[in-house]
């Protein structure tokens, strides 16, 4: 059990100190007058006292502890190691849970116990076992019960810091949902840009009739091919950034964008980038044959299509012995267990505080520094 | 009715004293102190009928000539001595120690002058006073009675310590008003040289006159810790100092007045007490009349 602190920076506030002993240095004994009739026969001694003094040491010693703690609050104290190792058994969501114990916890966000009802949903279970990994004290057992199936890996197997028992028992998890792709919409607005034609052609190919000048109002939803000199509008921006998808000519500046779509040979045909929640693309070259030779392919309007297509769920079911996860080559000291003791000074700095207004206003006083 | 402003206990341990002056030779009428007048007294009170015993000539004959009967003059009982008691009413009168902070100097300075008041009454002696204050004296002419000690109560527990010593000028009703042979009795811190010479010159103008000094613990002891802005109550003068430095400097000075303020006194001829607030408050009275 070792005692540190999250964030030394803060011990700066120890500076502080030098207020209490500041005030209590200015000698405010001096500064509330002493009625005294018989000062004729009082003289100024001609060498004043050099020594400097503290007043009300009781006092002075309680602010001075008060801003220590507080110095030590900010500096985040905490306590490494202090939990004892013990074994945990999880179980994902649709796994049989039979003859587990009350410790137990499903492998759901906030890990709540298996007495509870299973979590619905999807749970990227990879994630949270990585999660519990790291909020475990060293040396716990974990215990993982895993249906054959899993839903919510994710690209990576999981790496952690200790070996899992991991059961694979009979049970399978609620699917994903299912996404069902869905035709964009894809509306042009010709505003004179050479190329214009390929798209309202590729359009009408692709079934969307919905062509017009700059002045034609904006669709709903969906995709928009804005074929406008000059720059873009604000309400096209908008427009993208409510989750649509808008075509830009080359004319038009994305910065910060990236390739988004490929030729046959490898070059770039257009790139994108995120305006809020939809996107934006532009096509990096001028849409005449001679620049773009996929513009008369046959195949033009499917890779538009899919172009302006929503991105596709990852594929996240694996079979579980493949998820098995696999012991790190971490630091053993690397997600230990840490307990906070800023609930416990903050008792601390308010009780010292009472005392402290105690000591500063009792009656039995004679002046108030 | 006013609050009692003596202390408790006081009005017991004032029991045996009485009010001694060194004159006392009076003239005027009938009272503890002896007088070399005999008869009754000069102020009227009554007429009562004659009853047997009554000397001859107290019988008013006037009166028996219109009426018919025989009635007997009788005067009220007047003592020789009127006790006149000075308050000091300055500033500094105000000035009380941090361990009692409302028993001031002038809280002891009401209290003496009430037991005063209750001495005089029990002597049968008329009794009046003198507040020295800057804007004017409070002045009441000798009297005796409860009435008398009542409004003694009553127009002290009003007033308060403020301002400085009266301009001589002001003092004037004092010097016409206190005849001789009459007791004066003077409260003040004497620390302003204007009061001892007010008491100075009454004695010498052949009052009787008894000073008692009023002083806090702290200007006896100097019982101050650290620093301080000493202050002075009626001047403002201010001074600042460390007390544990100037203590010793302070008490031999302040000794050294009080020796030659004992000086004048002898020389003048004044009889003269301290009182320290944390005395009780008959200790001085003890030491001058008992």
């Amino acid at each position: 059990m070792t005692a540190a602190l999250l964030l030394p920076a803060g011990l700066a506030v120890l500076a502080a100190v030098a207020i209490p002993l500041l005030v209590h240095l200015a000698r405010r004994t001096q500064a509330v007058p002493t009625d005294f009739a018989a000062l004729r026969w009082l003289r100024q001694r001609p060498r004043p006292r050099q020594r400097p003094r503290f007043d009300e040491w009781p006092l002075l010693v309680a602010r001075l502890l008060l801003v220590a703690l507080l110095a030590l609050f900010f500096a985040r104290p905490v306590l490494i190691g202090e939990a004892q190792p013990r074994a945990i058994v999880a179980a994902v969501p649709g796994a049989d849970t039979r003859g587990l114990g009350e410790r137990a916890v499903w492998l759901a966000p906030g890990f709540p116990p298996v007495t509870d009802p299973a979590p619905a949903g999807y749970v990227p279970v990879a994630s949270l076992l990585r999660e519990l990994d790291a909020t475990l004290p060293p040396g716990a057992r974990l215990t993982v019960r895993v249906p054959a199936t899993i839903e919510g890996a994710d690209a990576e197997r999981p790496v952690l810091s200790r070996a899992v028992d991991w059961q694979v028992v009979t049970g399978r998890m609620a699917p994903p949902r299912a996404t069902t792709p869905v035709a964009v919409r894809l509306a042009v607005r010709d505003g004179g840009v050479a190329g214009a034609a390929y798209l309202r052609a590729a359009a009408v190919a692709l079934g969307h009739r919905d062509a017009g000048s700059a002045a034609a109002p904006l669709p709903h939803a969906g995709a928009l091919a804005w074929f406008v000199p000059g720059a873009v509008p604000d309400k096209v921006r908008d427009f993208a950034a409510r989750g649509n998808v808008v075509l830009l000519p080359v004319t038009a500046s994305l910065p910060g964008a990236e390739t988004v779509w490929r030729d046959r040979l490898g070059a770039s045909v257009a790139e994108g980038t995120a305006v809020g929640r939809g996107r934006m693309l532009r096509f990096v070259r001028p849409l005449v044959p001679a620049a773009l030779p996929a513009l008369v392919e046959p195949d033009f309007p499917d890779r538009l299509a899919e172009a302006i297509a929503p991105p596709r769920a990852r594929p996240s079911r694996a079979t579980a012995r493949d998820l098995a996860p696999v012991i790190g080559d971490r630091a053993a000291g690397e997600g230990l267990a840490t307990t906070d003791l800023r609930p416990w000074l903050a008792l601390a700095v308010a009780l010292l505080f009472l005392a402290e207004r105690w000591l500063a206003t009792r009656r039995r006083r004679a002046v108030t520094p | 009715m006013t609050a009692d402003p003596l202390p408790p206990g006081t009005r017991a341990r004032l029991a045996g004293l009485r009010l001694v002056t060194r004159r006392a030779s009076g003239a005027g009428g009938i009272g503890l102190h002896a007088s070399r007048s005999r008869g009754a007294g000069l102020e009227f009170a009554q007429y009562r009928p004659y009853e047997p015993g009554d000397e001859p000539r107290q019988i008013d004959w006037k009166l028996y000539a219109r009426a018919d009967r025989f009635f007997v003059r009788e005067a009220e009982r007047e003592s020789p001595v009127a006790l006149w008691t000075l308050v000091d009413a300055t500033a500094s009168m105000a000035q009380a120690d941090a361990r009692a902070p409302d028993w001031t100097r002038w809280a002891a300075a009401r209290a003496m002058a009430a037991a005063l008041g209750e001495l005089a009454l029990a002597g049968g002696d008329r009794f009046g006073w003198v507040v020295l204050a800057q804007e004017g004296l409070e002045l009441a002419q000798p009297a005796a009675g409860v009435r008398q000690r009542d409004r003694l109560r009553r127009e002290l527990a009003a007033l308060r310590g403020a301002g400085r010593f009266p301009a001589p000028d002001r003092l004037a009703p004092v010097f016409e008003r206190i005849a001789a042979r009459d007791l004066v009795v003077m409260l003040s811190d004497f620390f302003d040289p204007a009061a001892v010479a007010t008491a100075t010159r009454l004695a010498d103008a052949g009052r009787e006159v008894v000073a008692i000094q009023l002083l806090t613990v702290a200007e006896r002891d100097f019982d101050f810790a650290g620093g301080h802005r000493f202050r002075d109550p009626e001047t403002g003068e201010e001074l600042l100092g460390d007390a544990d430095a100037l203590r010793a400097d302070y008490l031999a000075r302040f000794a050294d007045a009080r020796a030659a303020l004992t000086a004048e006194w002898e020389a003048h001829g004044v009889r003269h007490a301290t009182y320290v607030l944390d005395e009780p408050l008959d200790a001085p009275l003890r030491r001058l009349f008992a």
